[in-house]
Protein backbone atom coordinates (compact mmCIF):
# COMPACT_ATOMS: atom_id res chain seq x y z
CA UNK A 1 0.00 0.00 0.00
CA UNK A 2 0.99 3.20 -0.83
CA UNK A 3 2.88 4.72 2.43
CA UNK A 4 0.98 7.10 4.36
CA UNK A 5 2.95 10.31 4.05
CA UNK A 6 2.93 9.82 0.16
CA UNK A 7 -1.05 9.56 0.60
CA UNK A 8 -1.38 12.58 2.64
CA UNK A 9 0.85 14.94 0.85
CA UNK A 10 -1.48 13.89 -2.12
CA UNK A 11 -4.52 14.71 -1.10
CA UNK A 12 -3.10 17.95 -0.42
CA UNK A 13 -3.98 18.28 -3.94
CA UNK A 14 -7.82 18.49 -3.01
CA UNK A 15 -7.40 21.95 -1.93
CA UNK A 16 -6.83 22.00 -6.03
CA UNK A 17 -9.69 20.33 -6.65
CA UNK A 18 -12.28 22.67 -4.80
CA UNK A 19 -10.56 26.00 -6.00
CA UNK A 20 -9.61 27.46 -8.95
CA UNK A 21 -10.75 27.72 -12.54
CA UNK A 22 -14.04 26.07 -12.88
CA UNK A 23 -14.84 26.48 -8.88
CA UNK A 24 -18.56 27.43 -9.29
CA UNK A 25 -21.68 26.94 -8.19
CA UNK A 26 -24.31 26.41 -10.81
CA UNK A 27 -27.92 27.43 -10.72
CA UNK A 28 -30.45 24.92 -9.76
CA UNK A 29 -31.82 25.49 -13.72
CA UNK A 30 -28.76 24.05 -14.94
CA UNK A 31 -29.59 19.62 -15.00
CA UNK A 32 -26.92 18.77 -17.20
CA UNK A 33 -23.90 19.52 -19.20
CA UNK A 34 -22.33 17.51 -21.81
CA UNK A 35 -19.40 17.53 -24.20
CA UNK A 36 -18.91 16.23 -27.42
CA UNK A 37 -15.31 16.58 -28.61
CA UNK A 38 -12.63 14.24 -30.43
CA UNK A 39 -10.09 11.51 -28.89
CA UNK A 40 -7.24 13.31 -30.15
CA UNK A 41 -5.85 17.05 -29.95
CA UNK A 42 -5.52 17.90 -33.52
CA UNK A 43 -7.37 20.04 -35.05
CA UNK A 44 -8.37 22.45 -32.72
CA UNK A 45 -9.67 19.57 -29.95
CA UNK A 46 -6.71 20.75 -27.75
CA UNK A 47 -9.46 23.39 -25.55
CA UNK A 48 -12.07 21.38 -24.78
CA UNK A 49 -9.95 18.56 -23.46
CA UNK A 50 -7.84 20.96 -21.87
CA UNK A 51 -11.73 21.94 -20.14
CA UNK A 52 -12.45 18.18 -19.29
CA UNK A 53 -9.01 17.74 -17.59
CA UNK A 54 -8.74 20.94 -15.72
CA UNK A 55 -12.13 22.75 -14.84
CA UNK A 56 -14.75 20.27 -14.79
CA UNK A 57 -13.84 18.10 -11.94
CA UNK A 58 -14.38 21.60 -10.07
CA UNK A 59 -17.70 21.86 -11.56
CA UNK A 60 -18.27 18.57 -10.87
CA UNK A 61 -17.48 18.92 -6.89
CA UNK A 62 -19.50 21.90 -6.45
CA UNK A 63 -21.77 20.76 -8.56
CA UNK A 64 -22.57 17.15 -7.13
CA UNK A 65 -26.14 16.65 -8.64
CA UNK A 66 -25.69 17.66 -12.18
CA UNK A 67 -24.64 15.01 -14.49
CA UNK A 68 -21.70 15.78 -16.74
CA UNK A 69 -20.90 13.62 -19.59
CA UNK A 70 -18.05 13.48 -21.91
CA UNK A 71 -18.44 11.75 -25.51
CA UNK A 72 -15.36 11.49 -27.22
CA UNK A 73 -15.53 10.83 -31.01
CA UNK A 74 -12.61 9.37 -33.63
CA UNK A 75 -13.70 12.14 -35.68
CA UNK A 76 -11.01 14.49 -35.64
CA UNK A 77 -12.50 17.20 -38.14
CA UNK A 78 -16.01 17.12 -36.26
CA UNK A 79 -17.21 19.96 -34.31
CA UNK A 80 -16.61 20.23 -30.34
CA UNK A 81 -19.82 21.24 -28.83
CA UNK A 82 -20.66 21.94 -25.54
CA UNK A 83 -24.66 21.54 -24.71
CA UNK A 84 -25.60 23.08 -21.44
CA UNK A 85 -29.27 21.99 -20.96
CA UNK A 86 -31.55 24.06 -18.47
CA UNK A 87 -35.16 23.77 -17.33
CA UNK A 88 -37.62 26.56 -16.31
CA UNK A 89 -37.56 27.47 -12.48
CA UNK A 90 -40.40 25.73 -11.12
CA UNK A 91 -40.08 22.64 -12.14
CA UNK A 92 -36.21 22.42 -10.66
CA UNK A 93 -37.88 23.26 -7.63
CA UNK A 94 -39.98 20.65 -7.33
CA UNK A 95 -38.44 17.73 -9.54
CA UNK A 96 -34.99 16.24 -8.54
CA UNK A 97 -32.19 14.34 -10.91
CA UNK A 98 -33.19 10.89 -11.56
CA UNK A 99 -30.74 8.81 -9.67
CA UNK A 100 -28.07 6.63 -11.09
CA UNK A 101 -28.70 3.31 -9.40
CA UNK A 102 -31.85 1.98 -7.01
CA UNK A 103 -31.26 0.67 -2.93
CA UNK A 104 -34.47 -1.98 -3.71
CA UNK A 105 -33.09 -5.02 -4.66
CA UNK A 106 -34.56 -5.34 -8.49
CA UNK A 107 -32.91 -2.84 -10.38
CA UNK A 108 -29.40 -2.19 -8.48
CA UNK A 109 -28.71 -6.44 -8.74
CA UNK A 110 -27.87 -5.39 -12.37
CA UNK A 111 -26.02 -3.31 -14.31
CA UNK A 112 -25.88 0.39 -13.15
CA UNK A 113 -28.60 2.20 -16.23
CA UNK A 114 -26.60 4.84 -18.23
CA UNK A 115 -27.13 8.40 -16.78
CA UNK A 116 -30.72 9.84 -17.92
CA UNK A 117 -31.96 13.71 -17.22
CA UNK A 118 -34.43 14.29 -14.62
CA UNK A 119 -36.35 17.40 -14.91
CA UNK A 120 -37.64 18.10 -18.15
CA UNK A 121 -35.34 19.73 -20.86
CA UNK A 122 -36.93 23.15 -21.46
CA UNK A 123 -34.31 24.56 -23.82
CA UNK A 124 -30.79 23.66 -24.74
CA UNK A 125 -27.79 26.11 -25.11
CA UNK A 126 -24.97 25.24 -27.07
CA UNK A 127 -20.76 26.32 -26.80
CA UNK A 128 -18.83 25.98 -29.47
CA UNK A 129 -15.06 24.89 -28.00
CA UNK A 130 -13.26 24.48 -31.61
CA UNK A 131 -10.13 26.36 -31.45
CA UNK A 132 -10.57 27.47 -27.96
CA UNK A 133 -8.70 28.21 -24.95
CA UNK A 134 -10.33 26.03 -21.81
CA UNK A 135 -10.06 29.67 -19.67
CA UNK A 136 -12.23 31.08 -22.64
CA UNK A 137 -14.46 28.20 -22.75
CA UNK A 138 -15.21 28.40 -18.98
CA UNK A 139 -15.69 32.20 -18.94
CA UNK A 140 -18.02 31.72 -21.98
CA UNK A 141 -19.78 28.66 -19.48
CA UNK A 142 -20.05 30.60 -16.62
CA UNK A 143 -21.50 34.10 -18.82
CA UNK A 144 -23.87 31.63 -20.24
CA UNK A 145 -25.50 29.77 -16.70
CA UNK A 146 -24.68 33.17 -14.42
CA UNK A 147 -22.89 30.57 -12.03
CA UNK A 148 -21.80 31.79 -8.97
CA UNK A 149 -17.54 31.69 -8.68
CA UNK A 150 -16.17 29.90 -5.18
CA UNK A 151 -13.74 32.56 -3.74
CA UNK A 152 -11.21 30.29 -1.11
CA UNK A 153 -11.99 32.21 2.32
CA UNK A 154 -8.62 33.39 4.19
CA UNK A 155 -7.75 29.94 5.66
CA UNK A 156 -7.38 28.43 1.97
CA UNK A 157 -5.76 30.84 1.10
CA UNK A 158 -3.14 30.54 3.93
CA UNK A 159 -2.84 26.76 2.89
CA UNK A 160 -2.79 27.47 -1.07
CA UNK A 161 0.01 30.12 -0.07
CA UNK A 162 1.90 26.94 1.74
CA UNK A 163 1.63 24.56 -0.57
CA UNK A 164 3.14 26.66 -3.33
CA UNK A 165 5.79 27.15 -1.31
CA UNK A 166 6.23 23.36 -0.73
CA UNK A 167 5.77 22.85 -4.31
CA UNK A 168 8.81 25.61 -5.01
CA UNK A 169 10.87 24.03 -2.57
CA UNK A 170 10.51 20.20 -4.00
CA UNK A 171 11.42 22.13 -7.50
CA UNK A 172 14.67 23.58 -6.02
CA UNK A 173 15.66 20.51 -4.02
CA UNK A 174 14.61 18.39 -7.16
CA UNK A 175 17.38 20.52 -9.29
CA UNK A 176 19.54 20.40 -6.70
CA UNK A 177 19.57 16.61 -6.68
CA UNK A 178 19.76 16.49 -10.64
CA UNK A 179 23.35 18.39 -10.31
CA UNK A 180 24.54 15.67 -7.70
CA UNK A 181 23.59 13.19 -10.21
CA UNK A 182 24.54 14.67 -13.34
CA UNK A 183 28.06 15.00 -11.52
CA UNK A 184 28.26 11.66 -10.04
CA UNK A 185 27.33 10.12 -13.78
CA UNK A 186 29.87 12.17 -15.26
CA UNK A 187 32.10 11.19 -13.21
CA UNK A 188 31.45 7.39 -13.54
CA UNK A 189 31.45 7.57 -16.93
CA UNK A 190 35.48 9.06 -17.24
CA UNK A 191 36.36 6.51 -15.39
CA UNK A 192 34.59 3.79 -17.35
CA UNK A 193 36.61 5.08 -20.12
CA UNK A 194 39.62 5.25 -18.74
CA UNK A 195 39.22 1.49 -17.87
CA UNK A 196 38.43 1.29 -21.56
CA UNK A 197 41.51 2.61 -22.25
CA UNK A 198 43.51 0.58 -19.97
CA UNK A 199 42.23 -2.27 -21.64
CA UNK A 200 42.72 -1.25 -25.26
CA UNK A 201 46.54 -0.37 -24.51
CA UNK A 202 47.33 -4.15 -22.64
CA UNK A 203 45.68 -5.53 -26.05
CA UNK B 1 43.20 -18.48 25.70
CA UNK B 2 41.56 -15.57 24.83
CA UNK B 3 38.99 -15.79 27.57
CA UNK B 4 41.89 -16.21 30.22
CA UNK B 5 43.71 -13.28 28.73
CA UNK B 6 40.47 -11.14 29.03
CA UNK B 7 40.22 -12.61 32.26
CA UNK B 8 43.40 -11.35 33.66
CA UNK B 9 42.93 -7.97 32.12
CA UNK B 10 39.90 -7.40 34.28
CA UNK B 11 41.81 -8.70 37.46
CA UNK B 12 45.04 -6.24 36.71
CA UNK B 13 42.41 -3.94 35.98
CA UNK B 14 41.05 -4.65 39.79
CA UNK B 15 44.41 -4.62 41.37
CA UNK B 16 45.35 -0.75 39.71
CA UNK B 17 42.11 0.48 40.96
CA UNK B 18 42.62 -1.01 44.34
CA UNK B 19 46.09 0.26 44.37
CA UNK B 20 44.34 4.21 44.16
CA UNK B 21 42.10 3.14 46.85
CA UNK B 22 44.86 1.86 49.03
CA UNK B 23 47.29 3.95 50.54
CA UNK B 24 50.65 1.93 50.49
CA UNK B 25 50.27 1.09 46.86
CA UNK B 26 53.44 -0.75 46.43
CA UNK B 27 53.03 -3.31 48.78
CA UNK B 28 49.19 -4.28 47.41
CA UNK B 29 51.08 -4.03 43.81
CA UNK B 30 53.43 -6.85 44.65
CA UNK B 31 51.47 -8.84 46.71
CA UNK B 32 48.44 -8.73 44.08
CA UNK B 33 50.75 -9.58 41.06
CA UNK B 34 52.65 -12.67 42.47
CA UNK B 35 49.39 -13.97 43.29
CA UNK B 36 48.57 -13.90 39.83
CA UNK B 37 51.80 -14.98 38.40
CA UNK B 38 50.99 -18.25 40.44
CA UNK B 39 48.67 -18.57 39.17
CA UNK B 40 49.55 -18.56 35.95
CA UNK B 41 52.84 -20.29 36.12
CA UNK B 42 55.95 -20.09 35.29
CA UNK B 43 56.01 -19.57 31.42
CA UNK B 44 52.77 -17.49 31.17
CA UNK B 45 53.43 -14.06 29.49
CA UNK B 46 54.18 -10.91 30.89
CA UNK B 47 51.56 -8.80 32.53
CA UNK B 48 50.82 -6.51 30.08
CA UNK B 49 49.66 -2.95 31.45
CA UNK B 50 46.56 -0.60 30.04
CA UNK B 51 48.73 1.12 27.59
CA UNK B 52 50.40 -1.53 25.63
CA UNK B 53 47.30 -3.78 26.33
CA UNK B 54 45.31 -0.93 23.82
CA UNK B 55 48.15 -1.09 21.50
CA UNK B 56 48.11 -4.50 20.59
CA UNK B 57 44.27 -4.80 20.59
CA UNK B 58 44.82 -2.11 18.16
CA UNK B 59 47.17 -3.89 15.88
CA UNK B 60 44.21 -6.51 16.50
CA UNK B 61 45.02 -9.99 17.60
CA UNK B 62 41.53 -10.71 16.73
CA UNK B 63 40.56 -7.52 14.55
CA UNK B 64 36.77 -8.77 14.12
CA UNK B 65 36.33 -8.89 17.71
CA UNK B 66 37.16 -6.15 18.34
CA UNK B 67 35.72 -4.27 15.97
CA UNK B 68 32.26 -5.96 16.40
CA UNK B 69 32.80 -4.29 20.13
CA UNK B 70 33.42 -0.52 19.12
CA UNK B 71 31.24 0.00 16.26
CA UNK B 72 27.80 0.82 16.96
CA UNK B 73 25.61 -2.36 15.55
CA UNK B 74 24.91 -1.99 12.14
CA UNK B 75 22.94 -5.25 11.10
CA UNK B 76 19.01 -4.95 12.70
CA UNK B 77 16.91 -7.46 13.13
CA UNK B 78 14.25 -7.58 9.91
CA UNK B 79 11.09 -6.88 10.91
CA UNK B 80 8.82 -9.37 10.85
CA UNK B 81 5.71 -7.42 10.71
CA UNK B 82 4.53 -4.71 7.96
CA UNK B 83 4.71 -1.58 8.72
CA UNK B 84 1.95 1.15 10.44
CA UNK B 85 1.91 4.43 10.61
CA UNK B 86 0.50 6.82 13.18
CA UNK B 87 -2.82 7.68 11.91
CA UNK B 88 -3.50 10.02 14.36
CA UNK B 89 -2.70 12.90 12.26
CA UNK B 90 -3.79 11.55 8.94
CA UNK B 91 -6.98 12.89 7.66
CA UNK B 92 -9.62 11.14 7.43
CA UNK B 93 -13.06 11.39 5.25
CA UNK B 94 -16.56 10.26 5.83
CA UNK B 95 -17.85 8.07 3.03
CA UNK B 96 -20.36 11.19 1.48
CA UNK B 97 -17.30 13.41 0.99
CA UNK B 98 -15.08 10.49 -0.02
CA UNK B 99 -17.13 9.94 -2.85
CA UNK B 100 -18.27 13.37 -3.72
CA UNK B 101 -14.48 13.64 -4.20
CA UNK B 102 -13.86 10.52 -6.48
CA UNK B 103 -16.96 11.27 -8.40
CA UNK B 104 -15.19 15.03 -9.35
CA UNK B 105 -12.36 13.15 -10.18
CA UNK B 106 -14.09 10.88 -12.16
CA UNK B 107 -15.96 13.14 -14.28
CA UNK B 108 -17.08 12.89 -17.89
CA UNK B 109 -16.13 9.04 -17.49
CA UNK B 110 -18.57 5.69 -17.89
CA UNK B 111 -20.47 5.18 -14.52
CA UNK B 112 -20.01 1.45 -15.68
CA UNK B 113 -16.58 0.94 -16.71
CA UNK B 114 -15.33 3.26 -13.56
CA UNK B 115 -15.06 1.37 -10.17
CA UNK B 116 -14.50 2.31 -6.50
CA UNK B 117 -12.05 0.18 -4.93
CA UNK B 118 -11.54 -0.64 -0.94
CA UNK B 119 -8.06 -1.11 0.26
CA UNK B 120 -8.46 -2.72 3.72
CA UNK B 121 -4.29 -2.44 5.52
CA UNK B 122 -4.21 -5.00 8.04
CA UNK B 123 -1.92 -5.32 11.27
CA UNK B 124 -0.07 -9.00 10.53
CA UNK B 125 2.72 -10.59 10.35
CA UNK B 126 4.89 -11.26 6.88
CA UNK B 127 4.76 -14.67 7.01
CA UNK B 128 1.97 -16.82 8.54
CA UNK B 129 -1.22 -17.62 6.76
CA UNK B 130 -3.61 -15.00 4.79
CA UNK B 131 -7.08 -13.67 4.41
CA UNK B 132 -8.40 -15.28 1.87
CA UNK B 133 -12.03 -15.49 0.29
CA UNK B 134 -14.64 -15.28 -2.00
CA UNK B 135 -17.60 -13.11 -1.44
CA UNK B 136 -21.25 -12.28 -2.68
CA UNK B 137 -21.58 -8.45 -2.59
CA UNK B 138 -24.93 -6.90 -1.91
CA UNK B 139 -24.79 -5.41 -5.16
CA UNK B 140 -22.67 -6.97 -7.46
CA UNK B 141 -19.37 -4.74 -9.34
CA UNK B 142 -19.04 -7.30 -12.41
CA UNK B 143 -21.53 -9.45 -13.08
CA UNK B 144 -19.97 -11.19 -16.50
CA UNK B 145 -17.66 -13.41 -15.56
CA UNK B 146 -17.22 -16.79 -17.92
CA UNK B 147 -17.59 -19.96 -15.30
CA UNK B 148 -15.76 -23.28 -16.49
CA UNK B 149 -17.48 -26.14 -14.54
CA UNK B 150 -15.65 -29.80 -14.88
CA UNK B 151 -18.14 -32.62 -14.94
CA UNK B 152 -19.19 -35.18 -17.67
CA UNK B 153 -21.00 -33.56 -19.71
CA UNK B 154 -23.91 -35.78 -19.73
CA UNK B 155 -24.72 -36.05 -16.03
CA UNK B 156 -27.23 -34.29 -14.30
CA UNK B 157 -24.56 -31.70 -12.39
CA UNK B 158 -24.32 -30.75 -15.84
CA UNK B 159 -27.38 -29.87 -16.64
CA UNK B 160 -27.83 -27.75 -13.42
CA UNK B 161 -24.71 -25.54 -14.28
CA UNK B 162 -25.73 -25.16 -17.29
CA UNK B 163 -29.17 -23.82 -16.46
CA UNK B 164 -27.23 -21.47 -13.64
CA UNK B 165 -25.34 -19.50 -15.65
CA UNK B 166 -21.98 -21.79 -16.93
CA UNK B 167 -20.32 -20.96 -20.41
CA UNK B 168 -18.42 -23.93 -20.39
CA UNK B 169 -19.18 -27.48 -19.05
CA UNK B 170 -17.34 -30.28 -19.88
CA UNK B 171 -14.00 -32.99 -19.40
CA UNK B 172 -12.46 -34.21 -22.07
CA UNK B 173 -13.04 -31.23 -24.53
CA UNK B 174 -12.14 -28.27 -22.15
CA UNK B 175 -9.02 -30.66 -21.12
CA UNK B 176 -8.25 -30.28 -24.79
CA UNK B 177 -9.12 -26.72 -25.23
CA UNK B 178 -7.27 -25.81 -21.98
CA UNK B 179 -3.55 -27.26 -23.63
CA UNK B 180 -4.11 -25.82 -26.54
CA UNK B 181 -4.17 -22.35 -24.69
CA UNK B 182 -7.49 -21.60 -25.66
CA UNK B 183 -8.91 -20.42 -21.77
CA UNK B 184 -12.45 -18.85 -22.44
CA UNK B 185 -13.19 -18.53 -18.84
CA UNK B 186 -12.49 -16.42 -15.59
CA UNK B 187 -12.97 -19.07 -13.11
CA UNK B 188 -13.03 -22.64 -13.12
CA UNK B 189 -14.93 -25.55 -10.89
CA UNK B 190 -14.69 -28.63 -10.46
CA UNK B 191 -17.04 -31.52 -9.56
CA UNK B 192 -15.22 -33.78 -7.11
CA UNK B 193 -15.87 -36.76 -9.29
CA UNK B 194 -14.08 -35.49 -11.86
CA UNK B 195 -10.86 -34.48 -9.86
CA UNK B 196 -8.83 -37.86 -10.86
CA UNK B 197 -9.35 -37.29 -14.16
CA UNK B 198 -8.30 -33.56 -14.05
CA UNK B 199 -5.46 -34.44 -12.37
CA UNK B 200 -4.15 -36.57 -14.90
CA UNK B 201 -5.00 -34.57 -18.05
CA UNK B 202 -2.34 -31.85 -15.96
CA UNK B 203 -3.79 -28.49 -16.29
CA UNK B 204 -1.83 -27.56 -13.06
CA UNK B 205 0.73 -26.18 -15.05
CA UNK B 206 -1.09 -24.04 -17.57
CA UNK B 207 -3.93 -22.68 -15.36
CA UNK B 208 -2.34 -22.79 -11.47
CA UNK B 209 -0.45 -19.82 -12.71
CA UNK B 210 -3.42 -18.17 -13.64
CA UNK B 211 -5.07 -19.34 -10.42
CA UNK B 212 -7.54 -20.85 -12.27
CA UNK B 213 -6.72 -24.14 -11.25
CA UNK B 214 -9.34 -26.13 -9.07
CA UNK B 215 -8.72 -26.96 -5.35
CA UNK B 216 -10.26 -28.09 -2.55
CA UNK B 217 -8.91 -25.43 0.06
CA UNK B 218 -10.24 -22.80 -2.42
CA UNK B 219 -13.74 -24.35 -2.80
CA UNK B 220 -13.76 -25.13 -6.07
CA UNK B 221 -13.89 -28.60 -5.91
CA UNK B 222 -17.40 -29.07 -5.11
CA UNK B 223 -20.39 -31.65 -5.06
CA UNK B 224 -22.38 -29.34 -6.55
CA UNK B 225 -20.80 -26.69 -8.61
CA UNK B 226 -24.80 -25.48 -9.48
CA UNK B 227 -24.88 -24.08 -6.03
CA UNK B 228 -21.33 -22.72 -6.21
CA UNK B 229 -22.12 -21.36 -9.65
CA UNK B 230 -24.98 -19.00 -8.08
CA UNK B 231 -22.24 -17.49 -5.54
CA UNK B 232 -19.97 -16.97 -8.18
CA UNK B 233 -22.27 -15.04 -10.39
CA UNK B 234 -21.17 -11.82 -9.29
CA UNK B 235 -18.97 -12.60 -6.64
CA UNK B 236 -15.92 -11.62 -5.83
CA UNK B 237 -12.38 -12.86 -4.72
CA UNK B 238 -10.33 -11.41 -2.65
CA UNK B 239 -6.67 -11.95 -0.57
CA UNK B 240 -4.30 -10.41 1.56
CA UNK B 241 -1.17 -9.27 -0.03
CA UNK B 242 1.88 -7.63 1.54
CA UNK B 243 -0.80 -6.88 4.23
CA UNK B 244 -3.58 -4.94 2.60
CA UNK B 245 -6.81 -6.29 0.99
CA UNK B 246 -8.11 -4.91 -2.12
CA UNK B 247 -11.15 -5.35 -3.74
CA UNK B 248 -13.60 -3.65 -6.29
CA UNK B 249 -16.26 -2.46 -4.00
CA UNK B 250 -18.92 -0.69 -6.26
CA UNK B 251 -19.48 1.13 -10.09
CA UNK B 252 -19.03 5.06 -9.96
CA UNK B 253 -22.94 4.84 -10.49
CA UNK B 254 -23.86 3.28 -6.80
CA UNK B 255 -25.41 5.45 -4.63
CA UNK B 256 -24.18 5.87 -1.14
CA UNK B 257 -26.77 3.85 0.49
CA UNK B 258 -25.60 1.08 -1.78
CA UNK B 259 -21.80 1.61 -1.15
CA UNK B 260 -22.01 1.98 2.42
CA UNK B 261 -24.41 -1.47 2.56
CA UNK B 262 -21.09 -3.29 0.02
CA UNK B 263 -18.56 -1.87 2.14
CA UNK B 264 -20.08 -2.79 5.78
CA UNK B 265 -20.54 -6.71 3.95
CA UNK B 266 -16.66 -6.66 2.66
CA UNK B 267 -15.42 -4.94 5.93
CA UNK B 268 -17.97 -7.80 7.83
CA UNK B 269 -16.43 -10.80 5.75
CA UNK B 270 -12.73 -9.75 6.22
CA UNK B 271 -13.16 -9.40 10.27
CA UNK B 272 -15.19 -13.10 10.05
CA UNK B 273 -11.91 -14.24 8.19
CA UNK B 274 -9.04 -12.82 10.14
CA UNK B 275 -11.50 -14.40 13.56
CA UNK B 276 -11.37 -17.87 11.41
CA UNK B 277 -7.72 -18.07 11.21
CA UNK B 278 -5.37 -20.18 13.83
CA UNK B 279 -5.70 -19.04 17.12
CA UNK B 280 -2.26 -17.21 17.55
CA UNK B 281 -2.63 -15.29 14.66
CA UNK B 282 -3.46 -12.22 15.68
CA UNK B 283 -4.49 -9.77 12.53
CA UNK B 284 -6.15 -6.41 13.49
CA UNK B 285 -8.38 -4.02 11.10
CA UNK B 286 -5.89 -0.76 10.89
CA UNK B 287 -7.30 1.60 7.95
CA UNK B 288 -9.50 1.61 5.28
CA UNK B 289 -8.80 3.14 1.88
CA UNK B 290 -11.70 4.08 -0.29
CA UNK B 291 -9.87 4.76 -3.80
CA UNK B 292 -11.29 4.63 -7.52
CA UNK B 293 -9.69 3.96 -11.01
CA UNK B 294 -8.41 7.76 -11.24
CA UNK B 295 -8.71 9.33 -7.76
CA UNK B 296 -6.31 9.07 -4.69
CA UNK B 297 -6.73 7.25 -1.75
CA UNK B 298 -9.69 8.47 0.68
CA UNK B 299 -8.91 7.27 4.45
CA UNK B 300 -12.28 6.47 5.59
CA UNK B 301 -13.11 7.13 9.26
CA UNK B 302 -16.57 5.38 9.31
CA UNK B 303 -19.10 7.76 9.24
CA UNK B 304 -21.39 7.70 6.46
CA UNK B 305 -22.02 11.17 6.16
CA UNK B 306 -20.23 14.26 8.40
CA UNK B 307 -22.22 16.61 10.20
CA UNK B 308 -21.12 19.17 8.72
CA UNK B 309 -21.96 18.35 5.54
CA UNK B 310 -23.26 20.54 2.90
CA UNK B 311 -24.42 18.17 0.29
CA UNK B 312 -27.43 15.42 0.80
CA UNK B 313 -26.97 11.79 -0.37
CA UNK B 314 -29.54 12.32 -3.33
CA UNK B 315 -26.94 14.74 -4.94
CA UNK B 316 -24.20 11.76 -5.06
CA UNK B 317 -26.90 9.26 -6.50
CA UNK B 318 -26.86 11.44 -10.11
CA UNK B 319 -24.69 10.28 -12.44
Amino acid sequence: MVAVVRRMRKLRALLAIRLGPGAAVLPPEVTRIHMDFATDIHDGHYGPRAFWRNCLPRLKYHNPAVPMTVNRTINQTGPALMTVHFTSPEAAATIKTEISSTVDKQTSTGPVPESKAGPPTERTEVINMKHRHDSEILEQLLKLTKAKVVRPTAEEQREMQEMEEQNARSERDAAMMAEVNAKRKREEEILEQARGEVEAMQE
Amino acid sequence: MATQRHCLAQLSRLCLSSTRAVSSPSAVRFLSTTAVCASRGKFAPKILSKKEKAGIASKGQNPQKNKKKDAPQKKRKARTTYKTYDLKDAEMFSLCDAMRYIRAFEVGRSPTSVKYEMALKLKSQKNGPVVRNRLRLPHPVRTDIRICVICPPDSKYAEQARAAGASLVGEEDIFEAVKDGRIEFDRCICQTDSLDKMNKAGLGRILGPRGLMPNTKLGTVVKDPAAVLKDMVGGAEYRERLGVVRMAIGQLGFTPEEMQKNIRTFIEAVKKDMAHLNDRINKELYEVVLSSTNAPGFPLNGEFISADSKITTRELSTS
